[in-house]
């Protein structure tokens, strides 16, 4: 029994011993840390050039669908990203009562913020950020079905139409989401998703918007939504050297 | 930061109160019929609901009456006692000819009285959604001798004389049902 009780005791005074210690290697850590180079970063600021791969696919397996996106990006600050997107669309449309295609040109323009921390020289993205949009494009209906609710004499079939209607254009902001990875070199590749709020529309006399080049398909109401695929590629044009402020700073606060 | 999260909650919200538009509403103003409603010829303020009246297109694709009653049998669903009818008008032609037989199936052959109605109109086709495409709304052709023009012409082609004794046009504009665009007096 005592011999069992001296046992615990001792035990438990050597387990405290390293308890103690620990604070005073704690402290004394960021004042090692602040000395270290490793501390230092150098980020790379430059311009960054893309292309949407999927528009460019699309048209492979599509055939209504013609369209291509060339996107850039510049490093404004360490997070932030002036960000911009011009393309081309032609897109038809086949719903079950209409037929039409949608031709023309986009802008987009806005920023990205990067919310992901790298470590090191990593240079990878998380971004979520705005954009304001601006379309101006020609639609033309191919063909129609009239909706009779009593198809008493038959149903009528499509009525080829032809009709086009030019100098429309249509403006939207979205709010995106993306990654971008840098697979070697300066060669980035990404996915984005678009969320898009349609503030001016300029719809022809006698017919609707159905698909507006850059916004997509139109709904309803006036949400759209969107998705990229883009292999992009970085030219540096200067550098910048930053101290990592994480760890530096609480240290003179002790 | 905070406020791009609440945008993006604002907008996916936004997204998920979006209606489906695949599907044409049945509520939706599409292609109207034409409405008749019938009154009494001696008191003509007060509706008068006709007798198992059938009405039948002439070449229509299969011969067979308007469906007034989607619960009846072969025989009564095409007969209605209503005082009002809609009628449905040729969306790819510029005019429509129905037979208004008025007690049809009575076994009394003196009781059964054909009226035949042609309706003379011009048709203009109407964007309604994506979901519902286009729409016919019709006007009838103006009253006129030169050059001569009419909304539609009655004629009596069984020869046992005219149960619709006055017809009188409301409006020659057919771009909705929600009311009436011939009363017909009897």
């Amino acid at each position: 029994m005592f011999l069992a009780n001296a046992q615990e005791t001792s035990t438990k005074a050597v387990t405290k011993q390293p308890a103690q210690s620990k604070p005073k290697t704690e402290a004394a850590k960021p004042a090692i840390q602040e000395v270290r180079p490793d501390s230092i970063k150098t980020d790379r600021y430059g311009l960054r050039l893309g292309v949407d791969l999927y528009k460019l696919t699309r048209g492979l397996y599509d055939k209504n669908y013609k369209g291509i996106e060339v996107n850039g990006d510049f490093r404004l600050t360490k997070k932030y990203y002036l960000a911009a997107e011009l393309g081309f669309e032609d897109k038809t449309t086949d719903d079950v009562r209409l037929n039409s295609s949608a031709t023309g040109t986009y802008i987009k323009g806005g920023f990205d913020y990067n919310m992901y921390q790298n470590w090191l020289d990593m240079e990878n993205l998380i971004t979520i950020g705005m954009r304001g949009g601006f379309s101006t494009f020609s639609q033309q209906l191919n063909s129609y079905k009239i909706y009779n609710p009593n198809p008493y004499w038959g149903e009528q079939p499509a009525i080829i139409d032809g009709q086009k209607y030019t100098g429309l254009t249509a403006g939207w902001i979205e709010v995106t989401g993306g990654v971008k990875a840098k697979i070697f070199n300066n060669v980035f590749v990404g996915f984005g998703v678009q969320l898009k709020l349609l503030v001016m529309n300029q719809k022809p006399s006698g017919f609707d918007n159905l698909y507006i080049p850059g916004f997509n398909r139109t709904y309803d109401g006036s949400f759209g939504i969107g998705f990229n695929y883009t292999v992009s590629y970085f030219i540096p044009l200067y550098k910048k050297k930053t101290i990592i402020p994480v760890l530096t700073k609480p240290a003179p606060k002790k | 930061m905070k406020k791009i999260i609440s945008l993006l909650l604002i907008f996916t919200f936004g997204l998920s109160s979006c209606e489906k538009d695949d599907i044409c509403d049945a509520n939706t103003p599409t292609t109207p019929r034409l409405v008749i409603s019938f009154f009494e010829s001696r008191t003509p303020l007060v509706p008068k609901n006709v007798i198992n009246l059938k009405v039948v297109g002439k070449d229509s694709p299969d011969g067979k009456g308007i469906v007034f009653n989607t619960s009846g049998d072969d025989t009564t669903k095409y007969l209605t006692n209503a005082n009002k009818i809609s009628i449905p008008l040729k969306t790819d032609a510029d005019s429509t000819t129905y037979s208004f037989i008025y007690d049809s199936g009575n076994t009394n052959p003196a009781a059964v009285n054909t009226d035949v109605i042609t309706f003379y109109y011009t048709r203009q086709n109407v964007y309604v959604s994506r979901a519902c495409g286009f729409k016919t709304i019709f006007t009838l052709n103006p009253s006129s001798t030169d050059p001569v023009s009419n909304p539609f012409i009655q004629t009596d082609p069984a020869g046992d004389g005219i149960w619709m004794t006055r017809l009188i046009l409301q409006t020659y504009n057919i771009d909705s049902e929600n009311e009436a665009h011939i009363k017909v007096y009897f």
